[in-house]
């Protein structure tokens, strides 16, 4: 299973492709994408590209664990949270951040 | 210290102006990502795991209060009130955002600052001794030669896309502070036999995934061919350096498949072409430059020495702080203090806003007004009195600024690791953290002596792992942080590489893992005056390696 992921342009803020085409801030709310969905994978990474605004573009793979979505790298666990060491909060989309495709 | 000239600052001004316009542009969608992230490298502005991060340069770690307070201006206007000395000297923000960043660029330029040449293939911020131009075992001042090479190396036509980036360390003292058998060239002051001062000249030093230790590849050239013979060196490994292959591309492999003489060789026809031409240094300009670090004006003083021996009975965290955290200073009545960023459970390396602000003011009240940022991501009052150290502690403890802990096992070289580096394999600051955690005690510490743990969180070893006398490496094995331990590794004059002794710890073994080092060290020193590191070259791999792995 797989989602996109990315950070968007302004903030730099790690950013989800949600189901609904937006790109939004919370991990447990990404669309997954499963084998079947590759078609749909590239459609969306297309679009996405088109906007210009979400930078480093990634697929990740996931698992899902009672409906929560667990990302398998650990990288990906503390992109989603925000930094451990010194606690920090993760950086947050400014007003105007918002990006849909 | 070194004041812009019209060049400069025009120069500066014309960048920020020009990268305020690139950045319009990438936010109005008229530039892509690929064409705008070289440009953005080019300003030192990377992009990491959780936001932008902005690299400011702090040339050859010289500032004054001014500047220190630009940095605390920028932590607490654009950013979230901190910032992180690094191991080139240099102070990142974690978390600007990108439409802030021209701004940034434009304070920094009104006190003479940016971060152009903190990324990309070109030569980057030439690094020195801390102690630099106040050290006693100083035979001379490396920053105005440093400032010269600054000047030569800044946006060189022929340097800008070099095969891979390119590192110059220097030193003046006859101490190597400042890792320079570790960088692709390390410049050494010498004495000639006509007692002439000029360099020592290594080249092809590295950590990395090859760490390497530079080679002597001249033993003196004079002031006023430098130039000429580092842009020698350049020419050749510009000419010959790997571009077809990263992990080849650095100086130091092409050093090591050519071989020394024939590197030698090569910079010297260069050299032979280059030498007295338009490269020559005259001595009116390296005196021009030279006028900028001038000395403060001293103080002569009654009080030249200090009583540690009694300021460890009268207050012992004062005395700690004074046996540890000073150098000696050329002029008499006057030391260098460091102020260690090293707090228990801290990252290290971190400064507040507030903390800024209160090391500028002592800066210009205690220290003729200067700083400098040590590789050791400490920073440095460069000419205090003796007189005022009670005072400058006093300061510092209200700043929670004065651990008394530099050179010891607390002091901890860390790079930003898996939490916030795109690179990164492994989290490196909360091991740092622990690591402070668990040896906190200022009599353990005392007891164990000159002990350097240096941490990166990849292979790319930012956190200078490979020289730590302890190195600690973070990798991922299938999902997993995991940490390989070196031992014997050193920065110094007697440079050495560690050596790996095993398979590597997950993250909770790796503090215990640690002390049996130490006990091992402490059961087997010759006395409390034989250091950690003279005892592991003394009595070899084997007992340092049982005390990780048993002798099964
Ligand atoms: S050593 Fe690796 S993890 Fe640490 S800062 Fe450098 S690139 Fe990042």
């Amino acid at each position: 299973m797989e989602i996109l992921t990315g950070n968007e342009l302004m903030s730099g803020a790690t950013v989800y492709l949600d189901r609904d085409g937006r790109w939004v801030e919370e991990l447990q709310q990404a669309r997954i994408f499963g084998n079947e969905d590759l078609e749909a994978r590239e459609a969306a990474l297309a679009a996405t590209r088109k906007t210009l605004r979400i930078v480093s573009l990634e697929v990740e793979t996931v698992t899902l664990r009672d409906g929560i979505i667990y990302p398998d790298r650990i990288r990906e666990r503390i992109r989603a949270e925000g930094p451990t060491a010194p606690r920090f909060d993760r950086q947050h989309l400014d007003e105007d951040g918002h990006v849909s495709i | 210290m070194y004041r812009y000239d019209e060049f400069d600052a025009a120069f500066v001004q014309e960048r920020t102006a020009q990268f305020s316009d690139q950045v319009a542009r990438r936010l109005t969608g008229d530039l892509n990502e690929d064409q705008f992230r070289p440009l953005r490298l080019m300003n030192g502005l990377y992009l990491q795991l959780h936001a932008y991060m902005l690299r400011i340069a702090v040339p050859y770690g010289t500032m004054n209060a001014r500047q220190m307070r630009m940095l605390a201006h920028i932590a607490r206007t654009y950013d979230r009130g901190y910032g992180h000395f690094t191991t080139r000297q240099n102070i990142q923000f974690n978390w600007p955002k990108l439409r802030d960043v021209p701004r940034i660029l434009a304070d920094l330029a009104s006190v003479e600052m940016h971060s152009i040449q903190t990324s990309g293939n070109c030569i980057r911020n030439i690094t020195t001794d801390q102690f630099a131009g106040a050290a006693a075992d100083e035979i001379i001042d490396p920053r105005p030669v440093a400032e010269i090479l600054r000047q030569w190396s800044s946006l060189h036509p022929e340097f800008s896309y070099l095969p891979r980036k390119f590192k110059i360390a220097m030193t003046g003292a006859t101490a190597d502070r400042a890792a320079i058998r570790f960088h692709d060239i390390g410049l050494q002051a010498t004495t000639s036999k006509l007692g002439e001062i000029g360099w020592q000249v290594w080249v092809g030093g590295g950590l990395g995934r090859t760490p390497m230790i530079g080679k002597m590849i001249s033993g003196f050239v004079p002031h006023e061919h430098l130039l000429a013979y580092l842009e020698s060196i350049l020419r050749v490994y510009n000419r010959y350096g790997r571009r077809d292959n990263k992990f080849k591309a650095r100086i130091k492999i092409l050093v090591h498949e050519e071989g020394l003489d024939s590197i030698r060789q090569q910079v010297e026809e260069e050299f032979a072409h280059l030498k007295g031409g338009v490269l020559t240094l005259p001595q009116e300009e390296l005196d021009r430059i030279t006028r900028y670090f001038a000395q403060p004006d001293y103080e002569l003083v009654n009080q030249t020495t200090v009583d540690v021996a009694r300021e460890k009975i009268v207050n012992p965290p004062y005395g700690r702080w004074l046996e540890r955290n000073l150098n000696a200073h050329r002029q008499p009545g006057y030391v260098s203090v460091t102020i260690s960023l090293k707090p228990v459970g801290g990252a290290p390396g971190d400064a507040t806003d507030t903390q800024m602000d209160a090391i500028a003011d002592l800066a210009e009240r205690y220290s003729a007004n200067e700083l400098r940022v040590s590789h050791e991501q400490n920073i440095v009052l460069p000419h205090v009195k003796v007189t005022d150290l009670p005072a400058v502690y006093a300061a510092l403890v209200d700043q929670g600024l004065a651990d008394g802990n530099a050179g010891q096992i607390t002091d901890i070289i860390c790079c930003p690791g898996l939490d916030f580096c795109a690179l990164a394999n492994a989290r490196s600051i909360p091991l740092a953290q622990e690591l402070t955690r668990k040896f906190q005690s200022p009599e353990r510490q005392a007891e164990i002596g000159d002990l350097k743990i240096k941490i990166s969180g990849c292979i790319n070893a930012c956190g200078h792992h490979h020289v730590g006398h302890i190195g600690i490496l973070g990798v991922e094995k299938k999902g997993t942080e995991l940490y390989q331990i070196t031992v014997g590794g050193d920065a110094t004059e007697n440079a050495a590489i560690g050596d790996i002794l095993g398979h590597g710890f997950v993250a909770d073994a790796v503090p215990d893992a640690i002390e049996r080092l130490v006990d091992t060290y402490i059961a087997r020193r010759t006395s409390a005056d034989e250091p950690f590191i003279t005892a592991y070259r003394r009595l070899g791999k084997e007992p340092f390696k049982e005390a990780l792995y048993g002798n099964a």
